[in-house]
């Protein structure tokens, strides 16, 4: 039995720890340890509940946007406060903008190189990977010509000995399998992914006035000024702007981060059978499509023990259910208390106990769902979708069988979708479906302005007594909720249960563990030193440490350790 | 259309020539971006933040300097980077100078690790959007960092007198930079209220500061 830790887990956003026990060749055991503590919702507590978002988007440096857009709900959820269309519209677009930022930069840029080895590159012939990729998609970024110049920048790299970050890969390792055409296709990509993400930001920054801490949301709204004749506000020119975006961000996620992530899946469908970890899934409706957020274009829904027979639906944020159900246990983590607590009760009182494996262990909080883990995240997106049958998630998850089918040969099912590679695939196939409602909700942005209707904001009022409420966003990592206490207009009480809190969770009172923690299970391990495959586990979840426990570590030095007890 | 960059007297290695032409016969669109990197909430750590906004309320720029808050943005900082003319960084950085120290460096600098970019939390940051960018051909021409050692990084516990000294210094340097290179940055008649709604409670000493 030999005990691998891996501290910190490189190429995530924050700081994550994991350890795995491996035993013929496999893990038997695995703990899934944040480093950081989260004291930012402290800071919130005796604020003015309409400033609330802008303290909240800097819960995390990255994912900026979504905390804002979750707290904003939350308050108008404790208000009873409908926004009006346009605003919701301008929220989505926004929301969609960094969803599919966030996807691409994960694909490409922070697990890519887990599966894609780029010292074969040099060996790579560039007419055939030109013809392979012309055979697979029409994306015009797959010229001979183009495949050329992007490997003669990896032969100069690697001739200079300066392989910079991309020094620390596990080349060479036995489980990477792509033909050196392949991995120059996909290096290809990653390259042209830079700029694809760049105009994905543009539309953040177009809408949102500033990115990343977007300026334009109010508890009622946004501020988006719309007059069609005047040159300072949203007017057609902009609208034009944005549908120009969309159009050239487009072809890139459907013809290629959504064709290689097929791709990847046909080559490595082992990968299908590995990483299932917990089989409960949650997610929360979202680009709401009407004023009063009735009617959605992502679905939301529960599913228990992997049935997808059989999907709990969640028609909108009002849901009891969620309201009652989610609580966060404190057992293993460096909190005091060891009880199952309530977000709107929740508290945040540091105990740093050490790493015990049977005792506290990590930052992380245990979020359960009427006493179970819940995995979240696209994955729980596209099955709640799929299996409820939702056309979109039908037309794109079936796209992605069929291609698959078509390079190996073999049969992708729904069910083979809980595994390590279908988290992989999801997010591949909910960046395709963004992608569409981009441009159908630019239309009924449009749409709605050209019918006479500029109204972005309607002027919340705060009682004096107790109120309540909590603010759903299906995130880019999952489903994220802000549950707020308002007193006397100011917050009494703000917990957020992140993604990734859901996701990290360590085990609870009874030792269930989370979901890291149990798709780690049976995962192989060829080579205990490079333990390549549970990162590809641990990244197919895409880790976002930072909000899940925010960050007190002011030295920011690190070393990267692979540990071998 | 290469401008000769005069030595600023600054810390680190002699200035590099801002290059406006990218291979090509007409000059490129000039883009710049004066970046602040740091976190709001953790006492020195919101330097970068603090000083580009003080920056912004002090100097007017032209249309395609971008002034940026970016907070702690990680690999997310690529896009921002991408392509550009000149990029100017405002971060702590952590050297063995006392506190306050005003330490100004160039990429070879970064690169040569002479500064350690202070990224709380957001690792890998800097160094690895360059890598990206340069291996996709775009880092920026130039890159500016002007840093400011930091006394305490402390969660909750506002900017420190001596950062708050040296960012008044930082704001005009940032402004020199600028003009150093033609880049048409002007002093404001009268200064535009600052926005730093993280420091409420330090508004009368940030008053000082115009």
């Amino acid at each position: 039995m030999a005990r691998i830790s891996i501290d910190p887990v490189t190429r995530i956003e924050g700081h994550l720890r994991i350890d795995v026990e491996v035993d013929g060749g496999s893990v038997q055991k695995a703990w899934a340890c944040c480093t950081m503590w989260r004291g930012i919702e402290t800071i919130l507590k005796g604020r003015d509940p309409r400033e609330g978002w802008v303290f909240a988007q800097r819960f995390c440096g990255v994912c900026t946007t979504v905390h804002a857009m979750a707290s904003v709900r939350a308050v108008e959820d404790a208000l009873q406060l409908e926004i009006p269309a346009n605003a919701q519209y301008i929220r989505n677009l926004i929301l969609i903008g960094h969803a599919l930022h966030d996807h691409i930069v994960h694909f490409y840029h922070l697990s890519a190189l887990d599966w894609v080895d780029i010292t074969t590159i040099p060996q790579a012939n560039p007419a055939r990977a030109a013809s392979i990729a012309d055979g697979l998609s029409t994306w015009p970024g797959n010229s001979h010509r183009e495949l050329e110049a992007v490997q003669n920048k990896v032969k100069g790299l690697i001739a200079s000995g300066q392989l910079g970050i991309f020094s620390h890969g596990y080349w060479g390792h036995p489980a990477m399998r792509l033909s050196p055409e392949m991995n120059l296709i996909l290096f290809a990509h990653y390259l042209q992914a830079l700029e694809f993400q760049r105009k994905a930001c543009q539309v953040v920054g177009i809408l949102g006035g500033k990115t990343p801490h977007i300026q334009n949301l109010a508890v009622g709204g946004v501020m988006n000024a719309i007059n069609l004749n005047s040159l300072a506000t949203m007017n057609m020119d902009r609208l034009g702007t944005l549908q120009s975006l969309f159009q050239e961000m487009i072809p890139f996620v459907q013809q290629a981060y959504f064709v290689d992530a097929c791709l990847l899946a046909a080559s490595y469908p082992e990968w299908f059978r590995y990483g299932r970890g917990v089989a409960n899934y949650l997610a929360v409706p979202d680009l709401p499509i009407d004023a009063k957020a009735t009617k959605f274009d992502l679905p939301g829904g529960v599913i228990m023990n992997g049935n997808l027979a059989s999907v709990r639906p969640v028609q909108d944020w009002h849901d009891q259910p969620i309201r009652a159900a989610v609580a966060e246990d404190l057992t293993h983590a460096w909190y005091v208390g060891n009880d199952a607590q309530r977000p709107w009760k929740g508290t945040t009182d540091p105990n740093y106990t050490d790493f015990q494996d049977n005792g506290k262990y990590t930052w992380v909080k245990a979020p359960r769902y009427d006493d179970q883990p819940m995995q979240v995240g696209p994955l729980s997106n596209v099955l709640v979708g799929y299996a409820s049958g939702h056309p979109l998630t039908r037309k794109w998850t079936d796209t992605a069988f069929d291609r698959i089918s078509s390079v190996n040969g073999s049969k992708v099912t729904p069910q083979a979708m809980q595994s390590t590679m279908g988290r992989y695939l999801a997010r591949a196939i909910r960046s395709a479906m963004l992608s569409d409602l981009a441009l159908e909700h630019w239309q009924l942005l449009t749409n709605n302005i050209l019918k006479g209707d500029d109204t972005t904001y309607n002027p919340p009022q705060f009682p004096q007594h107790e109120i309540v409420g909590v603010g759903m966003h299906e995130a880019p990592r999952g489903t994220l909720s802000h549950w707020v206490v308002i007193d006397k207009g100011v917050f009494s009480n703000y917990q957020a249960v992140v993604p990734t809190t859901w996701n990290a969770s360590p085990r609870d009172q009874k030792g269930v563990p989370g979901p890291y923690e149990t798709s780690l299970l049976a995962n192989p391990i060829a080579d205990p030193v490079k333990p390549l495959e549970v990162l590809r586990t641990v990244h197919s979840f895409d880790p976002c440490m930072a909000c899940a426990c925010h960050t007190l570590d002011a030295s920011g030095r690190e070393i990267a350790q692979v540990k071998v007890l | 259309m290469n401008t000769n960059a005069e030595s600023s007297g600054v810390r680190g290695n002699s200035v590099p020539k801002l290059q406006l032409q990218r291979g090509t016969a007409l000059p490129a669109p000039k883009r710049v971006a004066v970046i602040g990197l740091g976190n709001v909430f953790m006492g020195d750590d919101g330097f970068g933040p603090l000083a580009v906004e003080m920056f912004r309320c002090k100097y007017e720029c032209s249309s395609y300097v971008e002034v940026l808050d970016l907070g702690t943005p990680g690999l997310d900082l690529t896009p921002y980077l991408h392509g550009a003319d000149l990029v100017v960084i405002a971060d702590a950085v952590d050297t063995d100078e006392k506190p306050g120290t005003l330490c100004i460096y160039c990429e070879a600098d970064v690169r040569g690790h002479r500064a350690q970019l202070r990224l709380t939390g957001h690792d890998p940051g800097l160094q690895e959007s360059f890598a990206h960018l340069r291996m996709a051909g775009e880092t920026p021409s130039e890159l500016m960092i002007v840093g400011v050692v930091p006394e305490s990084c402390e969660f909750g516990k506002g900017i420190s007198s001596s950062v708050l000294t040296a960012c008044s210094a930082a704001v005009d340097s940032i402004a020199r930079l600028l003009v150093e290179r033609g880049i048409d940055c002007f002093h404001r008649p009268a200064p535009v209220p600052p926005n730093i709604w993280w420091l409420c409670g330090d508004t009368s000493r940030l008053i000082a500061l115009r």
